[in-house]
């Protein structure tokens, strides 16, 4: 594990300016960014708390990205430990979270696709037995939804997750720093292009 | 009246209570927006199947927090202090004495530097004047003995990196001069606080005992050591560095410009060309690894710089005529570049592309 991602990606997107972890623009001076006291080596004394609380929750996020829980609970680790490392305010928290979380895991998605191509380019084409035909389709629809899912505008991406993740409107409104009112359209495009992306991949195939 | 939104009406399906009663009262009457409702409930539907069903159930349910608490809280004490790439290149130091891969390098590099020194008396065998990326990969970094697993290893100058008021102070303390960038990246903002650290120095002594303590641990006979390498020390020193730091969000860095006295090694006293050798055949390192560093080895001025396959990779470049050396995460977040200059070493990094940072280097201004 490389926990040093999941920082580096919080502050990729709120480098870019477009992607912010966190729905209110926190400065120093500001009351609520000591809220969460830091403990023995700069871990927040209040990880363990949100971790109980929100843990399945965001693993939730990771595993609709990935379709594999262990894989998921390795992306929901590494962003539990980054959120311990931060000042993230507590009331942030899930929202904080779960932004990291689908951005990790569709990161991995990813960098596991441009491998995944060169591993093709490189290696013999594969021969799968009818024995195991069911599971490769499974397999495969989830690999197409991972695809499509890397082809959708990241932000549209990210709220499509959290809304299936079960956050709601003002949630996924504060974790995106969007109005409440446009996270209905963003979550109707992506849902869109999702079909779209899903439907065009099936019948190219 | 005007029809709602298509987002609206999204919500309409999850939250009806959040959208407006006239709103409502219209879609409940218009054919357009009954069939665009069921559009998009429809697509919600293939979406919610798409990404593995109904929140709360499935994945959610089976999580064993318990489990996954003692996982993170193992994490947490390995890990101790939080990773801040901030202070990251001298802090490292510190730890590069305990990783593997560093420690190794650290050796080689000490060693590398072929040459005779007189007995008693701290030779300089090896100054950095350029660096070479080695890529290892990660079955290679497990296997690689720690510098502990050779001699003893002691901390002799602490970097003590910290934090000063302004440039003008960490110029006064370090000796180093500090970039003016004329333009940042994009989303790059501010001003930058500066980190300083001191000169860092530790002291290798090669333990016969201890290696063949570790070659047995591999199931193998410790190869007769040189004359006179029981014993020997060798020390290496980096620093003074310093570091401008431009904060994002979180504390986490949006971009890091750092510049410190490059790394040199000294040994008080053995016939060093034998040692490489001898080194280089201890049980436990890996022939690729040993092959890639053996090339390193020859003039005493490269630097390998030990790159973590799977992690980064790494490419040749140019920073106005110096050879530098650019390093970019595989999931395309990180990217940075590094080059020596004389005899400093200068690294720009950050959340940022490989033409970003390239670019940010290339466009340092030194007050000279």
């Amino acid at each position: 594990m490389a926990p040093g991602r999941v920082t580096a990606a919080a502050a990729a997107w709120s480098a870019r300016g477009h992607h912010r972890p966190t729905g209110r623009t926190v400065r120093k001076g500001d009351g609520v960014v000591g809220s969460a006291a830091a403990g023995r080596d700069g871990i927040r004394a209040d990880l363990e708390q949100v971790f109980r609380a929100c843990y399945p929750r965001i693993v939730g996020v990771a595993a609709r990205v990935l379709g594999s829980r262990a894989e998921a609970e390795d992306v929901a680790q590494e962003v539990f430990l980054a959120f311990g490392r931060s000042s993230v305010p507590a009331g942030q928290a899930v929202g904080w979270l779960s932004v990291a979380a689908a951005h990790t895991a569709l990161n991995q998605v990813r960098s596991r696709r441009r491998r995944t191509a060169r591993e093709q380019v490189a290696g013999a084409p594969e021969t799968v037995g009818p024995d195991i035909a069911e599971a490769v389709v499974t397999r495969d629809e989830r690999r197409r939804v991972r695809a499509a899912l890397d082809r959708l505008p990241r932000r549209q991406a990210v709220a499509l997750l959290l809304r299936h993740s079960g956050l709601s409107y003002a949630e996924v409104a504060a974790a995106l720093d969007l109005s409440p009112g446009s996270v209905g359209t963003t979550v109707r495009r992506a849902e869109s292009a999702l079909r779209e992306e899903l439907n065009r991949h099936a019948s190219s195939e | 009246m005007r029809h709602p939104s298509d987002g609206t009406l999204r919500r309409l399906l999850d939250e009806p209570a959040g959208v407006a009663d006239a709103d409502r009262a219209h879609v409940a009457n218009c054919p357009v927006c009954l069939s665009g409702l069921a559009a998009a409930r429809q697509d919600a539907t293939l979406s919610s199947a798409a990404l593995g069903g109904r929140p709360g159930v499935g994945v959610e349910a089976d999580v064993d927090v318990d489990a996954g608490w003692q996982r993170l809280s193992r994490t947490v004490a390995e890990s101790g202090r939080p990773r801040v790439p901030a202070v990251a290149r001298k802090r490292r130091w510190r730890a590069a004495l305990r990783s593997p891969v560093v420690a190794a390098v650290a050796v080689l590099a000490l060693v590398g530097g072929a040459g005779a020194a007189a007995a008693g008396n701290w030779l300089q065998i090896f100054h950095t004047e350029r660096i070479a990326p080695v890529t290892i990969a990660q079955a290679d970094l497990v296997a690689l003995p720690d510098l502990s697993a050779y001699g003893e290893v002691e901390m002799t100058e602490p970097p003590n990196v910290r934090e000063v008021a302004d440039a003008a102070e960490a110029q006064r303390i370090t000796g180093l001069s500090l970039p003016r960038l004329d333009r940042l990246p994009r989303g790059v903002t501010g001003e930058p606080t500066f980190q300083v650290g001191d000169r860092a120095s530790a002291v290798f002594t090669f333990s016969v005992a201890r290696a063949a303590q570790t070659a047995a641990a591999h199931g193998e006979p410790l190869p007769e050591p040189p004359a006179g390498l029981d014993g020997s020390q060798f020390r290496l020193t980096a620093g003074p560095g310093v570091a401008a730091v431009w904060a994002g969000q979180h504390g986490m860095p949006n971009l890091i410009v750092a510049r410190m006295a490059a790394p040199t090694a000294y040994s008080s006293g053995i016939e060093l060309s034998t040692a490489v050798d001898y080194l280089l055949s201890l049980p436990g390192l890996p022939e690729n690894v040993a092959a890639q560093l053996r090339h390193f080895t020859g003039d005493g001025t490269t630097l390998p710089l030990p790159v973590n396959a799977r992690y980064l990779t790494a490419s040749p470049a140019d920073v106005n005529g110096t050879p530098a050396t650019v390093l970019t995460s595989r999931d395309g977040v990180l990217a940075g570049v590094v080059w020596v200059d004389g005899a400093t070493v200068t690294a720009v990094a950050g959340p940022l592309r490989a033409d970003e940072v390239l670019s940010v280097a290339r466009g340092l201004r030194w007050d000279r």
